[in-house]
C-alpha cells in the first residue's frame, strides 16, 4: 500500500474514530480516573482526594461486592447456557420450510424486540405472589400453595433468570439461523443420498457448520448478560436480602443513591475489565474457528 | 420607504396576535420567571390554582414548573446532579424528608434563617421543622408531611368487640383469633411494606423505634442498631410477622401491593401513608370502603408507639439569582390560605398547625384532624448529610434478617452496626 493511501484511508475512517474515542474512550477514561479518588457528592468538603487503588482494595474486601459478582457469575452462566440451547433449537425449527414459517419467525423475535424495562414489567406482574398468572397457572385456584417469588431469595434470582431467558433466546435464535442459511443444502443432499440419518447430519453437517455462529452468539450473550441491570432493577430492586443485587445494580446504587462517584467508578470499571477480558477470549476462539471453517 | 412600511405593519400584526394573550399590562416590566422543580402531583389541578393565585398576587413574577421523575429516589438523582453542576437555571426544587441535611452539607441548599424565623418555625410542626434543621440552620420550609398511620378494619374489630389494639401482642391476638371465626384462608393479620428499598427503612424503624431500639442514639450518638430493643424488634418481624401475621409475598411489596391486599378485604391490619386513606374509602377501588379505621400504631409492651416522618420541604437552589423571589413563592405555598387548599381539595397534610383547628377543613377532611397525635410524633430518620448511605445499610440489615427463618439477627446487626459506624465516622472527618 502506498504512502499517500494510507493517509487517504485514515481520513476516511477519522470522523469514525473521532465518535468512537468521543462517546466510548472519553467516559471509559473518566470513569478510571474517578475510580482513583473518593468521591461523595454529599461531603464536598472531602475534596476529591487522590487514593491510588484503594477503592479497587476496599472492592476486593467488600462482602456484598463479592456477593454480587458471585451471583452475576450465576446469572451469565445459566442464562447464557439456556438461551444458546433454547436459541439452537428455535433456530432449527424456524429453519425448516413450512406453512406459516415467516409469521413463526416474526413471533419468535417478538420478546426481543420488547424493552427489557416492560417486559421486566410485565414478569414482575406475572411472578406477583397473589394475583400473577404463574402461580394461577401452576396451582388454579389452590392460592394456599401459591409461590412469593419475588420474596423469597432463591427464587428472586431464578424470576430473573427466567425472565432474561424468555427475553434473549431469540436473539441466539436469529444469530444461530444467520448461521444455518449459510450451510449448503448440497452436503445435506449428499449426505442423504449416503444415507445418514437425522441424527448423524446434524452431527457431521450442522454442528462442525454453525459452531463458529454459535460463538458469536456465546460471545454476545456473555458480555451483554454480564451488563444486566434493567431486570433486576425493575423486578426486585436487588432484593430480597441482596439476592438479586447484581454487579452493575450495586455500582448503580453506589453512585447515584449513595452518591459515592469514585467507588461507584470503581465497580464499573472491574465490570468493564471483566468483560474486555471474556470478549478477548472470545474473539480470538472465534477468529480462530473462522480461519479453519475457511480452511 | 416601503421597507419601513412593510416592518412596521409586520411588526403591528405580530404584537396584534401575541400581546393579548399577556395576563399583565403592557407598560410594566417583563416579569421574572422562577423555575420550579417538582414531580407530578396526584392532584395538578390544586398545585395550578396555587400557582395562579400566585401570579395574581405577583404579577411581577412567573412561576415555570418543570415535572422530574414520581419516584422519590429517581427524582433525588437529577436535583443532586443539576446542583452539583451548580445549575442556575434551577431556583426551588423539592426535597424528600430525608434530604436537608445532605443538601445543606453540600451546598445546594440555601440557609433560610434569614426569612424563616424561629418564630415563624414555631407555626410549623415540630418533626418536619427538625428534619429541615441542620447545624443551626434551617434549609427547607415543610409543604405536607405524611407518616406511618395504622389502618384496621373497624366492622371486623366491632364484630368481634376488639379495641384497636395497642400492643403488637395484641394486634396478634386479636388477629388470629379474628381468622378463626371468619374462616377465610385468603385473609391475614396484617400487611406492609417489606421489600428491599427506602420503605422497608420506615417500617423497620416503627418497630424498633417502639421498643425503645434506634439506629443512633439520641443522647451520645452511639450506633444502637445492634443493641438488645432493636434486635428484639427485628427478631419479632421475623418470627411473628412475615410469613405469619403477613404473607410471605410482604417482602416483595411496596406500598400499592400491601394496600391491594388490604382494600380487596384480606388483610385486618394495615401500615400505610396518609393517601392510603382516600384510596380505602373510595369505593370504586376499594371492597371495604366505609368499614376503615385509622389510628397510631402499635407499640411493644411498655413501650411508646412510634410513626416514621415523610413529607415534602421547599428548598432555594443557593445558585440561583433569584433567591428573594423564589422565597415569596414558598411563602406564598406554605401561607395559611395555600395549606388549607392543599389539605382540604388534594387531601395533603398541613405542615403548618393552625391549620387543623381551620373549621372547614374540621368539617371536609375529619380525616386528617384524626391523624394529628401521629403527625405530632413522628419521628425523623437518621439526620445526616450521608443517609442514602446508611439507608442502604439498614436496607441490607433488614431484608437479611427477615427473609431467611434462620438468619443470624444478633450477627447482622453487628455487622450493620459496624457498618454504619464507618460511614458516620466519616461524615464526622469533615468536622475535623
Amino acid at each position: 500500500m502506498k504512502k499517500k493511501e494510507i493517509k487517504f484511508y485514515l481520513a476516511l475512517i477519522a470522523p469514525a474514530l473521532l465518535v468512537l474515542f468521543l462517546f466510548i474512550g472519553a467516559p471509559i477514561v473518566q470513569s478510571f480516573i474517578k475510580s482513583l479518588h473518593t468521591i461523595i457528592t454529599g461531603l464536598p468538603q472531602l475534596k476529591a482526594p487522590f487514593v491510588g487503588l484503594a477503592n479497587y482494595k476496599d472492592l476486593l474486601n467488600d462482602p456484598v461486592a463479592v456477593h454480587s459478582l458471585r451471583l452475576t457469575v450465576v446469572f451469565v452462566a445459566t442464562t447464557t447456557f439456556f438461551e444458546l440451547l433454547i436459541g439452537l433449537l428455535l433456530a432449527l425449527l424456524i429453519h425448516h420450510r413450512f406453512y406459516g414459517r415467516s409469521a413463526l419467525r416474526a413471533c419468535v423475535l417478538v420478546p426481543w424486540a420488547i424493552p427489557t424495562v416492560v417486559a421486566a414489567q410485565m414478569w414482575r406482574f406475572l411472578f406477583n405472589d397473589t394475583y400473577g398468572m404463574i402461580n394461577y397457572f401452576i396451582f388454579g385456584a389452590d392460592s394456599a400453595s401459591y409461590i412469593p417469588w419475588l420474596a423469597q431469595p432463591g427464587t428472586a434470582l431464578f424470576a430473573i433468570i427466567f425472565a432474561d431467558i424468555w427475553k434473549t433466546s431469540s436473539f441466539a435464535a436469529l444469530l444461530i439461523l444467520a448461521g444455518l442459511q449459510v450451510i449448503p443444502q448440497e452436503l445435506y443432499q449428499a449426505a442423504e443420498v449416503d444415507g445418514a440419518g437425522v441424527m448423524s447430519r446434524f452431527r457431521h453437517i450442522t454442528w462442525p457448520l454453525i459452531r463458529p455462529a454459535l460463538l458469536v452468539a456465546l460471545l454476545f450473550r456473555t458480555i451483554d448478560a454480564f451488563r444486566v441491570f434493567d431486570l433486576a432493577f425493575v423486578m426486585t430492586h436487588g432484593g430480597p436480602a441482596d439476592a438479586t443485587n447484581v454487579l452493575q445494580l450495586y455500582g448503580y446504587k453506589k453512585m447515584f443513591v449513595e452518591g459515592m462517584m469514585g467507588y461507584g467508578s470503581a465497580v464499573s470499571v472491574s465490570i468493564f475489565v471483566i468483560v474486555l477480558i471474556l470478549a478477548v477470549l472470545y474473539v480470538r476462539m472465534v477468529g480462530r474457528r473462522m480461519l479453519e471453517a475457511r480452511a | 420607504m416601503k421597507k419601513a412600511v412593510i416592518i412596521t405593519t409586520l411588526s403591528m400584526l405580530v404584537s396584534a396576535v401575541f400581546i393579548p394573550c399577556r395576563p399583565y399590562p403592557l407598560n410594566a416590566q417583563e416579569p421574572d420567571t422562577i423555575v420550579f422543580l417538582t414531580w407530578k402531583p396526584n392532584q395538578p389541578e390544586v398545585w395550578e390554582k396555587l400557582i395562579k393565585e400566585f401570579h395574581h398576587d405577583n404579577p411581577d413574577l412567573r412561576v415555570k414548573v418543570q415535572v422530574g421523575p414520581h419516584s422519590s429516589t429517581e427524582y433525588h438523582a437529577i436535583v443532586t446532579q443539576r446542583l452539583k453542576n451548580r445549575d442556575d437555571s434551577l431556583d426551588l426544587f423539592f426535597m424528600d424528608v430525608t434530604w436537608p441535611p445532605e443538601f445543606a452539607n453540600a451546598g445546594w441548599a440555601l440557609d433560610l434563617t434569614a426569612w424563616f424565623s424561629e418564630r415563624e418555625q414555631q407555626k410549623f410542626l415540630p418533626g418536619p421543622v427538625a428534619a429541615n434543621s441542620y447545624e443551626g440552620g434551617i434549609y427547607g420550609v415543610p409543604c405536607y408531611l405524611a407518616a406511618g398511620l395504622f389502618y384496621y378494619r373497624k366492622d371486623l374489630l366491632d364484630k368481634h368487640e376488639f379495641r384497636p389494639p395497642s400492643t403488637w401482642d395484641e394486634m396478634l391476638f386479636q388477629g388470629k383469633r379474628i381468622l378463626e371465626a371468619e374462616a377465610d384462608p385468603l385473609l391475614n393479620i396484617y400487611s406492609g411494606q417489606f421489600k428491599q428499598y427506602e420503605g422497608l427503612v420506615c417500617d423497620m424503624m416503627e418497630f424498633i423505634w417502639s421498643n425503645n431500639g434506634g439506629v443512633f442514639d439520641t443522647g451520645s450518638g452511639g450506633v444502637i442498631i445492634n443493641r438488645a430493643e432493636s434486635v428484639k424488634a427485628v427478631t419479632f418481624v421475623r418470627d411473628h410477622i412475615i410469613g405469619n401475621a403477613a404473607p410471605r409475598g410482604a417482602i416483595s411489596y411496596e406500598e400499592p401491593e400491601s394496600l391491594d391486599l388490604f382494600i380487596q378485604g384480606k388483610s385486618v391490619f394495615h401500615r400505610n401513608w396518609p393517601y392510603a386513606w382516600e384510596v380505602a374509602n373510595n369505593p370504586e377501588k376499594s371492597k371495604i370502603a366505609g368499614k376503615v379505621g385509622v389510628g397510631r400504631l402499635p407499640s411493644f409492651e411498655g413501650h411508646e408507639s412510634a410513626s416514621t416522618l415523610g413529607g415534602w420541604q421547599f428548598g432555594i437552589n443557593r445558585w440561583s439569582r433569584h433567591h428573594e423571589k423564589a422565597w415569596r413563592f414558598i411563602k406564598h405555598m406554605t401561607s395559611f390560605k395555600s395549606q388549607k387548599i392543599l389539605a382540604v381539595e388534594a387531601s395533603l397534610a398541613p405542615a403548618r398547625k393552625a391549620v387543623y383547628l381551620d373549621r372547614e377543613l374540621r368539617a371536609k377532611r375529619p380525616n386528617l384532624t384524626a391523624f394529628l397525635p401521629a403527625f405530632e410524633r413522628a419521628r425523623p430518620r437518621p439526620l445526616s448529610p450521608v443517609y442514602p448511605m446508611i439507608s442502604q445499610e439498614l436496607q441490607r440489615f433488614f431484608s437479611r434478617a427477615v427473609s431467611d427463618k434462620g438468619s443470624e439477627i444478633p450477627q447482622l446487626a453487628d455487622t450493620a452496626a459496624k457498618r454504619i459506624k464507618k460511614i458516620r465516622d466519616l461524615a464526622e472527618s469533615i468536622r475535623k
